[in-house]
């Protein structure tokens, strides 16, 4: 196995174009396990961690720039406001260790389902900024995961960041798992609102093939808050809608059953987290609104 | 009055040590089995089975042996041939014939571990492949009795008439609990560095005893006793499964002969200790209990049945406790074993009783309710006066003392007699108790030798073993006031066969049994020499016979309790709390000790709630043999642990007074917290692990007629 440690991005992209096959590696928390279950044994290792700024972020009129390699303890720490669902997300990875060496950029290199960071990016919007030496390009996050631990990008791309909508709205995450920390997921949900464009957006992990969004959970809601006027009355969401709601994220989800959970308690814990994230940022929409009209 | 009689008088006995070794361990100058410095090293890596029974028609080494670093790749084509095969499971690379999926097939050593491992995966073996048998089910029709169960204990019991009394009874439970298959996953790996010279071993082991591994491995390869020397001074974790030797250090002897003169490292990697380092073997408890209306016990029968492998027998002791723990007149128990396709099963942290009160504390918690009895008052009201089985009076029993003050400690009047009654933000909270019990076992055969140095300095010698327990600290204190002189002018030597033999730490014997032995020997060296022995004076003692056990029942005691909480929706199940009790005699130092009891415990809350080796029967082996899937409790699960114990003098145990304590704090911790998961939610869990999906189910489902009240 050869270890490639290119010192600038240039140099990075450069590496990736002759040895399409190299896999990156940054943190190394999914690459590293893989390696060591012998799960994979490529013939190029390359070390993105000399390459200070995919470790950085810049925050943009209506988006969030987040290197690949920002680690998940730095998310929680300095994007809580323009980000809140990815680092609350970010709150639930593994262990403290683990979030000092994680960033986006692996999980979206990785593609898992169970990855924390997919249901955040799905309710959140962006686009994943991948670049080779042919050029750039944004892949619209929706786009972007194409099969079980398969994702769009060319051979010879890298992620270099992730284009991210700064909230308009709440957001929640809600994760499920068989221990209280070091775990992946039985399933996980996040959703946000966003009030600016009269829309809710979710994202389910571990419970289908790729990561997904609930879109007819999603339409279902914003007609129903619609035509209820809630946006402007910032009144509760009736019982019935919600209920319907939640039915309908467990309806998209494509559970399996495995060691972690049967599919049939994955549909039922999505509907219960589809319901009480809802809950949440809801109320909190309602603070906001009532301490808005009190200023 | 002999020098094995007589109370040693406590001075640095029951005080708080520091452990000893703290400071060598913490700044990494502690040497485990693998560190020890032997010159130039060369390294082993094992090639395992692939298939789950057959024979080997073909082992292809031709690519393994032309890495660049190997010396030699051993297969059961060149390996040495052991003198002694009788155990099976020892028996490394004598023959074709494959047992178990990942079985020892081989072994390469090369210059490195790297080329080791790399030239191991490119052994190429084929086999006449066999179906095979790997899952433990209940309703097979070749269980099979052993003539005895592991600890020498009958495999059957009966006393009274328990089908008539069962018959008549008021109130009857009547249910199957199950128990995972556990793996003990010690920190530190099995390892093993070998070398042989001049026609003698030397083995630095990570072992729980080296007289245990002196004399298992000697015959193996022709050798006297004293021709094996084996070194083990530190020791992270083994909970069992270092306590007898397994193929690892066979294997690793044997390919050190084919290196003579140079130390062959071989280190277990995580997955490998799921295949040839022993394990708890998942059990199917069928038990029947039967009571009047006071909840006054009149039946008790327990029909265990667990697995064992087709090469090697062991039997757990899985019915043992319901034989002693609770008064009866009417008793059964039988055990009885499904032979499988499978790895040798062995000891795991209080084998027998950890999965045996699993059940039968769950069934009391059945029988209270049905009852409609306050758990505690129930055990209570089943206090035996002598022990049920032999008739023998207990030489100390404070079980109750500890149920009262365990309930005390958690606030167990605020408990709701109904299930799922107590809400708090979203979630069930409900509390729960189960006893504990672990029996003092007297292990003869330890000796100790004191030997007085310049300036009122002692060094005290024994074979014995620190598992992480505190043998160094807690050795040191006994040595000390046994001499009647501080701990500092003691210097304690174990860990190694040079020292005189002690027994395996094993059945939490080992503080009992080695203490005996070096009070003995610090006993004899003052009636010889007298306070002010001349340098060089040297007494030696035993551990020696203990009539009392011949009167007496012996036993440690406790009582376990937890909150647990549960999310009414998804079944998400914390503990924020338990509460532990102990009645185990006389704490040699409430530090270690206090460590060992929360260590149990978490163990404990960590076979209730995550551990499982899950086998797939297809292959037949365990799926989840990594660190990754097959979970032990985090830090983020364990919340608040309660750890004390109550003043208890024994007088017939040993001279200190003391009982073990490395076993009993994981007996019933995983009843009380299933107890606890029921009085939360109303969903009577019978099967570890206690998952989120199990305590979805529907609420008051498993009390059927299963309970029967007249």
């Amino acid at each position: 196995m050869e270890f490639l440690r290119p010192a600038t991005w240039q140099e990075a992209l450069a590496a990736k174009a002759e040895h399409p096959t190299a896999v990156p590696i940054a943190g190394g928390t999914d690459v590293m396990v893989e390696i060591n279950f012998d799960h994979r044994r490529p013939d190029h290792l390359l070390d993105l961690n000399r390459i200070a700024e995919l470790e950085e972020w810049e925050t943009g009129e209506d988006t969030v720039r987040l290197g690949a390699s920002v680690p998940y303890s730095r998310i929680m720490a300095g994007l809580r406001t323009e980000l809140p669902g990815l680092a609350l997300a970010s709150h639930t990875v593994a262990s403290p260790q683990i979030r000092n060496r994680g960033g986006v950029g692996g999980n979206l290199g990785t593609a898992s389902p169970a990855g924390d960071a997919h249901p955040a990016l799905l309710a959140g919007g962006g686009a994943v900024e991948a670049e080779s030496v042919r050029g750039s390009r944004l892949i619209p996050i929706d786009d972007f995961y194409t099969g079980v631990k398969r994702n769009a990008l060319a051979p010879d791309e890298l992620i270099r960041a992730v284009h991210l909508k700064k909230a308009t709205g709440p957001q929640q995450f809600s994760k499920v798992g068989t221990r209280n920390a070091m775990v992946i997921a039985v399933c996980a949900f996040g959703i946000a609102l966003h009030p600016d464009t009269r829309t809710v957006r979710t994202g389910i992990g571990s419970a289908a093939p790729t990561p997904i969004r609930a879109k007819a959970a999603e339409e279902f809601l914003a007609a129903a808050m619609d035509e209820a006027g809630l946006w402007d009355s910032g009144k509760p969401v009736p019982p019935a809608v919600a209920k319907q709601f939640a039915d309908l994220v467990s309806g998209a989800a494509n559970p399996i059953d495995d060691v972690r959970g049967t599919a049939t308690y994955r549909r039922h814990a999505l509907g219960v987290m589809a319901r009480r994230t809802l809950g949440w940022t809801w109320q909190q929409y309602r603070d906001h609104q009532g301490s808005k009209s009190c200023a | 009055m002999t020098a094995t009689q007589g109370r040693v008088r406590p001075r640095a006995i029951g005080t708080p040590l520091d452990r000893l070794d703290g400071r060598a361990k913490v700044t990494g100058s502690a040497r485990y089995a693998y560190e020890q410095p032997v010159g130039e090293p060369v390294y082993l890596h094992a090639v395992q089975a692939t298939v789950a029974r057959g024979r080997i028609t073909g082992i292809d080494t031709e690519a393994a042996a032309a890495v660049p670093g190997v010396l030699a790749v051993l297969t059961h084509r060149n390996a040495p041939r052991l003198a002694d095969t009788r155990d099976a499971e020892l028996a490394v690379l004598q023959s074709d014939a494959v047992a178990f999926r990942g079985q020892f097939v081989g072994g390469v050593v090369a210059t490195t571990s790297e080329a080791a491992r790399y030239a191991a995966s490119l052994v190429r073996t084929t086999y006449d492949t066999q179906p095979h048998d790997s899952v433990l089910r209940p309703d097979r029709d070749d269980l099979y009795a052993p003539e005895s169960v592991n600890g020498g204990f009958a495999t059957d019991t009966e006393q009274g008439d328990v089908e008539a009394a069962l018959a008549s009874a008021a109130v009857t439970v009547d249910q199957t609990y199950t128990t995972a298959m556990n793996h003990n996953n010690p920190m530190e790996p099995h390892t093993t560095v070998a070398v042989w010279n001049d026609g003698e071993l030397t083995l630095y082991e990570s072992t729980q005893g080296v007289h245990m591994v002196r004399s298992q491995v000697a015959p193996l390869f022709g050798l006297q006793p004293d021709e094996v020397h084996v070194v083990s001074p530190f020791v992270g974790g083994g909970f069992g499964s270092k306590g007898t030797p397994h193929a690892p250090v066979v294997l690793a002897a044997m390919a050190a002969r084919l290196v003579p003169g140079r130390a062959v490292r071989f280190a277990l990697t995580r997955p490998q200790m799921f295949f040839v380092a022993g394990y708890r073997t998942p059990t199917v408890q069928h038990i029947r209990l039967g009571a009047d209306r006071g909840g006054r016990l009149t039946a008790i029968s327990v029909d265990a049945v667990s697995q064992t492998s087709r090469i090697k027998e062991f039997a757990e002791q899985t019915a043992v406790a319901a034989r002693m723990m609770y008064a009866a007149p009417h008793r059964r128990t039988t055990h009885r074993l499904a032979r499988l396709d499978v790895p040798v099963p062995s000891w795991m942290r209080a084998p027998g009783e950890c999965p045996g009160m699993f059940a039968a504390e769950v069934a009391m918690d059945e029988l209270a309710e049905a009852c409609g009895l306050d758990p505690v008052e129930l055990r209570i009201r089943n206090e035996p006066a002598t022990d049920p089985e032999t008739g023998r009076p207990f030489s100390s029993r404070n079980l109750v003392a500890c149920l009262r003050e365990g309930a005390r400690r958690i606030g167990w009047e605020r408990r709701e007699q109904a299930p799922r009654s107590r809400r708090e933000a979203g979630h069930l909270v409900g509390l729960g108790v189960a006893a504990s019990v672990y029996p003092v076992f007297w292990m003869p055969g330890s000796s100790a030798t004191v030997r007085a140095g310049a300036g009122g300095r002692y060094t005290v010698s024994i074979g014995a073993a620190d598992l992480g327990t505190g043998t160094w600290t807690a050795l040191a204190q006994i040595a000390a006031d046994a001499l009647e002189v501080p701990v500092e002018r003691v210097e304690l030597r174990i860990g190694d066969t040079a020292f005189p033999p002690a027994s395996v730490a094993g059945g939490s014997s080992g503080i009992t049994a080695w203490g005996s032995a070096v009070v003995h020997a610090a006993r004899r060296l003052r009636e010889t020499y007298g306070n002010a022995p001349p340098d060089g004076a040297e007494a030696t003692g035993e551990t020696g016979d203990n009539p009392a056990t011949e009167r007496f029942a012996m036993y440690a005691f406790g009582a376990q309790f937890a909150e647990v909480r549960v999310d009414e929706e998804t079944g998400e199940v914390r503990v924020p709390r338990l509460v532990g009790v102990f009645a185990a005699g006389c704490v040699i130092n409430p530090k270690t000790a206090r460590s060992q009891l929360v260590g149990g415990m978490t163990m404990g809350l960590s076979m209730a709630l995550h551990e499982e080796s899950h086998v797939d029967g297809r292959l037949g082996q365990v799926a989840n043999h990594d660190l990754a899937e097959y979970h032990i409790a985090a830090n983020a699960d364990v919340g608040d642990i309660d750890v004390s114990w109550i003043d208890e003098d024994d007088p017939h145990v040993n001279p200190m007074g003391s009982k073990g304590i490395g076993e009993i704090g994981i007996v019933g911790t995983a009843a009380a917290v299933a107890n606890a998961a029921h009085n939360a939610t109303g969903v009577r869990v019978r099967d570890l692990p206690i998952t989120l999906d199990k305590l979805l189910g529907d609420p008051g489902a498993g009390n059927g007629p299963a309970v029967r009240r007249r």
